[in-house]
């Protein structure tokens, strides 16, 4: 797939304070890549040299082919931005916003009344077009500054924290609306705070901390570095007084009671997984134990991400 | 092309805000109770030459102070990031907000010097001919002075890190220099102080303008 996004040995600073540290990614046309990483971290850096609103910085920086910040002209036709905490002046309406930032983008008469519509039904602002945008609730606001991003069907949406205080309607139905967008041949890079949501759709994932990407890649391949699925959860209705003869069981590394009804259950990496929650099982109704369920730990990106921040901060 | 947009855009947004109507209607009604309030009752200054250097010194910290507090609170809640995002000259958000305000102040000034004008005539009978060269060169030089103070606001707004310091460094630093520029050739005692002072103050407003634009440009958001 065509690289659309590249970004090389890019360093940013202010005065003392390192705000990108030669961070490195490619971004294929079409992706989904959830930038994810504490407050601080330098990807709101990232993404303003992204969109042009930063120019002073070093490496190298092109999208679509076009380098950055020599070609910014190029590139301001296909990106669609929605900046953090995004804003508008007071007075207007929110069809006045999406007017004059339609014209802007190089949108004309019939074609940005239909834009207009088209996006004004997609994110469900058909009741609030003739208001004040300052009289909206945050969340609307937002969904306004997702729409003018929308306008003039770009090839790239940048979106730093697109799902932040959205309900959770509007959250499934903005991540639907991407999914589909990303199907649709449109590159999109967005930044959160909410893992499950980048978990949700991203299709590559990028780590950042302290201006340096610890690891970029899809959830599997961040999760291997660290986690492997060597561990079992039992939920159990009752937990008979033997349970810690299940540490007894060839194969089996430790068992640990982590709840009053649950216990977590740890497999040496050379034996068979299947084959010992069979004898798991059978044991722990031996020992008559109730068992409401059964099943390996998947870890989430809540836990890859705390694993890579802490094991990072700890070096 | 987008300056067009911002301009008519700006235009719409004071229009909007109902702070055109506060300036055609509230300046020339200040205007008015100043002079019924003066001391001076002899009545040897025309209505309208007070209310044309009315306009020059309120209307002026007003435009200045207008640009001033929009650009600042623009900047920082990040409103311009939308738009420079798109093939947007940062110039033109600059210049087209200062043409905005300077418009919408100069046709206070017109009809304050109109209002001046028809309360002269009332009370005299006619415009006698000293009164109409002293008003237009009264108007000249509001419409001067109302520029370089607007140009100052938007100098100030680009770089002022807050509302208070804008305000403040209007009062206490453009107050000055734009009245320099406005008293210098007067006192001078030339027969084209006027002039002077009008040339004087456009190339305070180009200067102002000018070094907006350079450290706005350089600005990253």
């Amino acid at each position: 797939m065509h690289e659309f996004i590249v970004f090389e040995n890019v360093s940013k600073r202010y005065g003392n304070l390192s705000a990108l540290d030669h961070v490195s990614f490619n971004i294929s046309e079409g992706e989904i890549f959830g930038y994810i990483g504490p407050n601080g971290a330098g990807k709101t850096t990232t993404i303003k040299i992204i969109v042009g609103l930063i120019k002073e910085f070093s490496g190298k920086c092109t999208i679509a082919d076009y380098s950055m910040p020599d070609n910014f002209i190029n590139i301001q036709r296909l990106v669609g931005y929605l900046p953090q905490d995004v804003a508008f002046q007071e007075w207007r309406t929110v069809d006045h916003a999406l007017k004059t930032l339609g014209k802007l983008s190089g949108l004309k008469n019939a074609e940005l009344e239909q834009r207009i519509k088209a996006v004004v039904n997609l994110l469900e602002l058909t009741d609030v077009t003739n208001k004040k945008i300052q009289k909206l609730s945050g969340g609307m606001i937002q969904k306004v500054g997702l729409a003018q991003a929308l306008l003039h069907k770009p090839k790239l949406l940048i979106l730093d924290e697109p799902l932040s205080g959205l309900d959770p309607t509007s959250r499934y139905m903005i991540k639907q609306t991407l999914t589909e967008l990303s199907r649709n041949g449109t590159t999109i890079f967005f930044s959160s705070h909410i893992l499950s949501d980048v978990q949700d759709i991203a299709t590559t994932i990028g780590i950042l901390n302290k201006g340096r990407l610890l690891k970029i890649g899809n959830l599997n391949e961040l999760k291997s570095e660290f986690f492997t699925t060597r561990e079992l959860e039992i939920s159990l209705s009752y937990l008979a007084e033997g349970w810690r003869n299940l540490n007894a069981l060839p194969g089996v590394t430790g068992v640990e009671q982590t709840e009053p009804d649950r216990l977590i259950v740890s497999i040496d990496k050379n034996v068979d997984m299947d084959e010992i929650s069979h004898y798991i099982i059978k044991q722990s109704l031996e020992l008559d134990c109730r068992i409401r369920s059964f099943k390996p730990v998947i870890p989430d990106l809540d836990d890859v991400y705390l694993k890579y921040i802490s094991e990072d901060n700890k070096s | 092309m987008s300056f067009q947009i911002l301009f008519n855009d700006e235009l719409k947004g004071f229009y909007k805000s109902n702070v055109m109507i506060i300036l055609w209607i509230g300046l020339p009604v200040i205007s008015v109770l100043l002079y019924l309030w003066s001391p001076d009752t002899s009545g040897e200054m025309p209505f309208s030459v007070l209310f044309a250097t009315m306009m020059s010194s309120l209307g002026g910290s007003l435009a200045a102070i207008m640009i001033t507090v929009h650009l600042i609170h623009e900047r920082s809640r990040h409103v311009y990031e939308l738009f420079l995002v798109r093939p947007v000259k940062r110039k033109d958000l600059l210049i087209s907000k200062f043409l905005a305000v300077f418009i919408c102040v100069a046709i206070a000034c017109v009809l304050s010097l109109l209002l001046g004008l028809i309360i002269d005539y009332f009370q005299r009978g006619s415009i006698p001919d000293e009164i109409a060269k002293t008003t237009f060169e009264s108007f000249c030089l509001s419409l001067a002075t109302i520029a370089s103070w607007c140009a100052a606001g938007v100098l100030i707004g680009v770089f002022a890190p807050t509302v208070l310091v804008g305000i403040i460094l209007i009062i206490f630093v453009v107050n000055n220099v734009t009245s320099l520029a406005l008293l210098l050739p007067i006192m001078m005692k030339s027969t084209y102080s006027i002039l002077y002072s009008v040339i004087l103050s456009a190339i305070l407003t180009f200067i102002f303008l000018t070094i907006a634009m350079l450290i706005f440009n350089k600005k990253q958001f």
